[in-house]
């Protein structure tokens, strides 16, 4: 029995990430379909400043996450810009990561063309910037200063959507979809300093790192991983991939806490005999 | 020699030091202006640290592959993998998609650096799995108090934890997205409060310091 217990705590991890492999394929081949019954308050704040923007006005969404995140974060902002596209705001999409590139590609060749949405009138995307700080202060008196081209080297001036814009002061609100602290420089440099409200998205593991910043209202809303994303589709009844991956996520985080609790009820086992 | 390798840095740094971080409270329009031009020199110099950058890692994995040091064979990836997405840059005039058609460059990046970066991160998952079985071990009182903060947070963070809180514990009248929000809301924000003032605190002194010619580490060392 002792022996058997010891094998079992020393047990080849390969097999672990075989049961991984399928707890995780399983699902995406054939979903079962478990969706979130609640709304989480960061979610439901995010939705609703949207929802009471008018029409018309014009938001960032900051997209500075790479594929390593994507999963999580790309159903996240796809969300943001179908909810912002619906209420017909206006949409500056940028980045200050390099590897973001193709994904803000991916939304813009699929998601503006549901809502006839057109290029230089209802959004724009700007080019990468490397060097955040110096942009995110740029910003605030001129954004031609720093941002005079759009990501296809056309002048940004020119087009319709941002005629009416100049600075911070001539916007509603700023989403920023991170993997990184980039939402921490665009609290403190941006909503903080200009009151340009700002809303974030991150990654699961992250989101409990911004409760100072949700507390004392600096954030206004915040999604969190792929449940948020769920449940941001949910909201705006448009059920993406933060809705289909969900199961995996399930049963994933179901099998750490298996694991856990088993391997050390198997110790406790070992230890009283 | 000592006047350009220590006298004039230290000047430099001292009156931009001093004049940036006072035209952070002087709302301004020449303010504004000098930091509209600082702004203008911060991305020319980040422009020619990634230079400087480049040129560090190539020099790196070149003594590396010089040296034949274990693994060295991975380091002629780093310049192959340069060089394919150099090469499609060029060729695709830097633009990840022409007209709704992708371009060299976007094929690269939906098919080379997305799986690629998608699996390191995915790595992780088994990682995390193997360390929950074999390492996690409650030996102690704070050891059971993070298993209990995880297993919310985990429960809170699927919808498959709402069932099971709501099956099994229904009768306290609680959900699993209060408890979480607790943790998040309380214990977790009081941590992370003292944190950020620590590392705010902490940063403001190394920068006065740099400002003041204290802290001279970033003159190198001759």
């Amino acid at each position: 029995m002792k022996e058997t217990l010891n094998k079992l705590l020393k047990i080849d991890r390969r097999w672990l990430f075989l049961l991984l492999t399928f707890s995780i394929l399983i699902p995406i081949i054939k979903p079962i379909g478990i969706s979130s019954k609640s709304i989480s308050s960061g979610v439901q704040d995010t939705y609703n400043f949207i929802e009471k923007l008018p029409e018309g006005s014009t938001i960032i969404l900051s997209m500075d996450y790479d594929p390593s995140t994507a999963p999580e974060l790309h159903p996240q902002s796809a969300a943001i810009l179908k909810h912002a596209f619906k209420k017909n705001l206006k949409v500056i999409i940028m980045t200050f990561l390099a590897g973001s590139g193709g994904l803000i590609d991916e939304h813009i060749r699929n998601i503006p063309q549901q809502y006839g949405k057109e290029y230089g009138k209802d959004y724009v995307v700007l080019p990468y910037m490397p060097n955040v700080l110096a942009a995110l202060t740029q910003m605030s008196s001129d954004i031609y200063a720093i941002y005079d081209k759009d990501k296809d080297d056309k002048i940004l001036k020119n087009f319709e959507m941002m005629k009416k814009i100049k600075n911070y002061k001539d916007i509603s609100a700023v989403i920023d979809i991170t993997g990184t602290a980039l939402l921490d420089s665009w609290i403190v440099f941006v909503g903080d300093k200009y009151g340009v409200p700002v809303m974030g998205g991150v990654t699961a593991i992250s989101q409990v790192g911004y409760g100072p910043y949700l507390q004392k209202k600096q954030l206004k809303g915040l999604i969190g991983g792929m449940k948020g994303a769920a449940e941001y589709e949910r909201l705006i009844s448009e059920p993406g991939k933060g809705t289909s991956g969900i199961d995996a996520l399930n049963i994933a985080h179901l099998l750490v806490i298996l694991f856990i609790i088993f391997s050390n009820i198997v110790l406790l086992i070992l230890k009283l005999s | 020699m000592n006047l350009i390798k220590k006298h004039i840095p230290l000047a430099i740094v001292f009156v931009f030091g001093i004049m940036t971080l006072a035209s952070y409270y002087v709302p301004h329009r020449k303010s504004e202006n000098y930091l509209e031009w600082i702004n203008i020199w911060q991305n020319i110099v980040a422009a020619f640290a990634l230079f400087l950058g480049a040129i560090s890692l190539f020099y790196a994995h070149y003594k590396k592959i010089e040296r034949k040091v274990d693994g060295w064979g991975y380091s002629l990836f780093v310049y192959f993998g340069f060089l394919v997405i150099m090469v499609a840059a060029i060729v695709s005039d830097g633009k990840i998609s022409d007209n709704g058609k992708i371009t060299f460059l976007g094929w690269s990046f939906n098919n080379i650096y997305n799986p690629l970066s998608a699996t390191m991160f995915s790595v992780l998952a088994f990682f995390i799995i193997s360390t929950a079985y074999r390492s996690f071990r409650i030996k102690s009182f704070p050891a059971f108090l993070l298993f209990i903060a995880g297993l919310v947070l985990m429960l809170g963070n699927i919808p498959l934890g709402e069932i099971i809180w709501d099956k099994l514990f229904a009768w306290t009248n609680t959900t699993i997205a209060d408890i979480k929000n607790w943790i998040i809301s309380v214990p977790s924000t009081a941590g992370k409060r003292g944190i950020m003032i620590g590392i705010a605190i902490g940063a403001a002194v190394t920068s006065l310091k740099i400002i003041f010619g204290i802290e001279r580490g970033y003159m190198g060392k001759d």
